[in-house]
């Protein structure tokens, strides 16, 4: 029989706080390790390229070593078709999306609260306001607007990572909505108002620090799996970072071209990083949205 | 006022009245009126939204091409450049200066048809923005089905049967499959297609619309339908909803009668699933069209809007801006209707 968490007895309570993590999923659990290890990785290469700690120069061509494989004169990735090293590449590639990324986490999740504590707490004609907009925010297809912006402004990586973020925020806006709604409904909100609390310390404190912030946190990572996609999509399409300056959209765009020789290696190798970091990324949101917020199933 | 009859103290409204002069109001038709009237609200309702909406739309599309910078005089005014000079020219075209004057002409423009001419090909931009619309509702709904079709069996397989040592494969597979960055999908198929099936499917695009090929058409769909970042997403949808109505008392119901549980469950656990991740998934297969009628040069909107990116053609991006809006806003309008006519006490509330 199911009893309510407060109602165990003592000893029986610390027992599963002392042992909480026995409580997640196993698969919950692989997922976590998994996307921990990937952010690990990234923001390790992240330092090694912004410190310039790369194995070989990444600009660099090697004439005589082109298009080698795994492993062959040191080059522990193989290089392209201009012999440059892959895996400095790589790592230097981290650069063209991790601080615009960690720009549009920002501009989603302070936009997105603000939205969703206007809608949530105030509610009435504000609320409909914020629905609306958030219907006009989803009318367009994310890219369109990216290439809307591009067209009539330049193809500039931040520009495009407000855009991100920006289409980003009505998610966030209406998880922190429901979750304002959850509340009051449990009496929470008028309660702390009865206690005379400031209005900036309820929302701020007591809604967005102390009830949303796992929220807050599963959309972050999840906003960076979204970032690294549409940067690497606009890379590829010429929009993003431009040659020599590596990144992971136009590394693959160039091995593209070798192909269909049966070159797979040079393009094969940034799509696999871009598909493991997206997964890790996703995998990580998915897995604290199950440990932090409840598993449904 | 003769329309609204007080009788007794209920009033009437036009239809019901209309159903009381043709001698209608039998409980049966009294019944079916109750339905229909509040939902015909409803869908009115959505309609002045979906308007509203598109209104925003327009808004905002116009307003980003207002703050880009260059104005247009400047390539009519080559020679001189002088203040008064453009004033005029300006006054001769019909130009407004004002912000509201501009918009509205372009507003009123549009709603004749009008969205201007290239400025790259000089064609009319509305002609084209049409073609290329359905050239791309072609491949977005094929591609869609083709989601469906991966996403269907492996959420019905692992919402039905709660746990089974597939469970987790098969979510890591369509974990796997949505994380795939999708122009390195496209180039892989097309070496694969051109290796192993000795086809080459690159070859339309060159205004022979008509004999399409079916490989030509197979491909880019494929491609589209695995790659495009939405099958996990799909699963997870379908799965949560499948045995969430599962879990229902009507399903136990119908389990212990011994009546088929797909029939009915099929409304509330299929068919209004579908139609909400469709309409919600619209604005995602738009923009995966984007790199894939990139990759194999498919006339539609993805590859026109992003020649009229590099061109910085406004009149055709704000074309194809504005037709994905109304492609995203019809999708949800059709949602909408299906979730109100399956549920009628939706209205009600």
């Amino acid at each position: 029989m199911y009893t309510e968490f407060s109602q165990l007895p003592i000893e029986k309570r610390q027992d599963i706080e002392k042992h909480w993590w026995k409580k997640i999923h196993r698969m919950d659990l692989l997922y976590l390790c998994y996307g921990i290890t990937i952010v690990s990785l990234v923001v390790i290469s992240y330092f090694l390229g912004a410190f310039n700690l790369l194995p070989f120069d990444p600009e660099e061509m090697d004439l005589d070593n082109m298009m080698v494989g795994i492993g062959a004169e040191g080059h522990i990735l193989g290089t392209d078709f201009m012999g440059r090293d892959l895996l400095s590449r790589m790592i230097l590639g981290i650069q063209a999306y991790f601080l615009p990324g960690l720009l549009a986490i920002v501009i989603a999740l302070s936009f997105g609260s603000f939205l969703g504590v206007l809608s949530g707490f105030y509610g009435g004609r504000i609320d409909t306001g914020v629905t609306y907009f958030n219907n006009l925010v989803d009318s367009f297809p994310r890219l369109v607007l990216i290439l809307l912006v591009v067209a009539a402004f330049k193809p500039d990586i931040y520009y495009i990572m407000i855009i991100v973020g920006l289409t980003n925020a009505p998610v966030v806006a209406a998880l922190i909505k429901n979750k304002i709604q959850f509340l009051k409904q449990k009496n929470f909100i008028e309660s702390s108002i009865a206690m005379g609390l400031p209005t900036h310390l309820i929302i701020f404190k007591h809604i967005l620090w102390y009830n949303c912030r796992s929220i807050l946190i599963i959309q972050a990572t999840l906003g960076m799996g979204e970032a690294i996609l549409m940067e690497t999509s606009l890379s590829y399409l010429g929009f993003g970072v431009q040659e020599p300056t590596p990144s992971w959209g136009n590394m693959v765009q160039a091995g593209s071209n070798y192909l269909m020789q049966g070159n797979f290696w040079p393009s094969t190798a940034p799509a696999l990083a871009i598909m493991f970091t997206i997964l890790g990324f996703y995998l990580l949101g998915d897995a604290l949205n199950h440990i932090l917020e409840g598993r449904k199933s | 006022m003769n329309t609204h009859q007080q009788t007794g103290d209920t009033w009437l409204s036009p239809v019901q009245s209309l159903a009381h002069k043709l001698n209608l109001d039998s409980p049966w038709v009294k019944h079916k009126l109750d339905f229909v009237m509040p939902m015909g609200v409803t869908i009115i309702r959505e309609l002045l939204l979906a308007l509203a909406l598109l209104f925003g739309v327009s808004l905002v599309v116009f307003t980003i091409l207002y703050a880009a910078p260059g104005d247009s005089f400047s390539l009519l005014l080559s020679g001189e450049r002088s203040a008064s000079a453009t004033e005029e020219v300006a006054q001769s075209l019909g130009f407004s200066n004002s912000w509201f004057g501009q918009y509205s002409t372009w507003l009123i423009n549009i709603l004749h048809g009008d969205l201007g001419t290239s400025i790259r090909t000089g064609q009319s931009v509305f002609e084209n923005v049409v073609s290329a619309t359905i050239n791309t509702l072609n491949l977005t709904l094929a591609a869609m089905l083709v989601t469906l079709i991966i996403a269907y069996p492996i959420a019905i397989y692992t919402s039905v049967r709660s746990a089974t040592p597939l469970n987790g494969p098969l979510t890591i597979f369509a974990y796997v499959i949505s994380a795939l960055p999708l122009f390195w999908l496209a180039y892989i198929g097309i070496f694969v297609s051109t290796n192993v099936f000795d086809y080459f499917p690159l070859g339309i695009g060159l205004g022979v619309e008509d004999d399409m090929e079916i490989m030509q058409f197979l491909l880019p769909v494929l491609i589209l339908g695995i790659g495009s970042g939405t099958v996990s997403e799909v699963v997870r949808f379908l799965k949560l909803e499948i045995s969430r109505v599962l879990e229902e008392e009507y399903i136990r119901t119908a389990k212990a009668k011994g009546a088929s549980i797909w029939r009915h469950g099929f409304k509330e656990g299929l068919l209004l699933p579908t139609s909400q991740i469709i309409s919600s998934k619209i604005p995602f297969f738009l923009g995966g069209a984007i790199i894939v009628e990139q990759v194999f040069n498919w006339p539609g909107m993805g590859r026109m809007a992003w020649q009229a990116a590099q061109d910085r053609d406004f009149p055709v991006i704000m074309g194809i801006a504005l037709a994905a809006a109304i492609l995203v806003r019809l999708g949800s309008l059709v949602h909408r209707m299906i979730y109100i006519i399956v549920n009628p006490r939706a209205s009600h509330e």
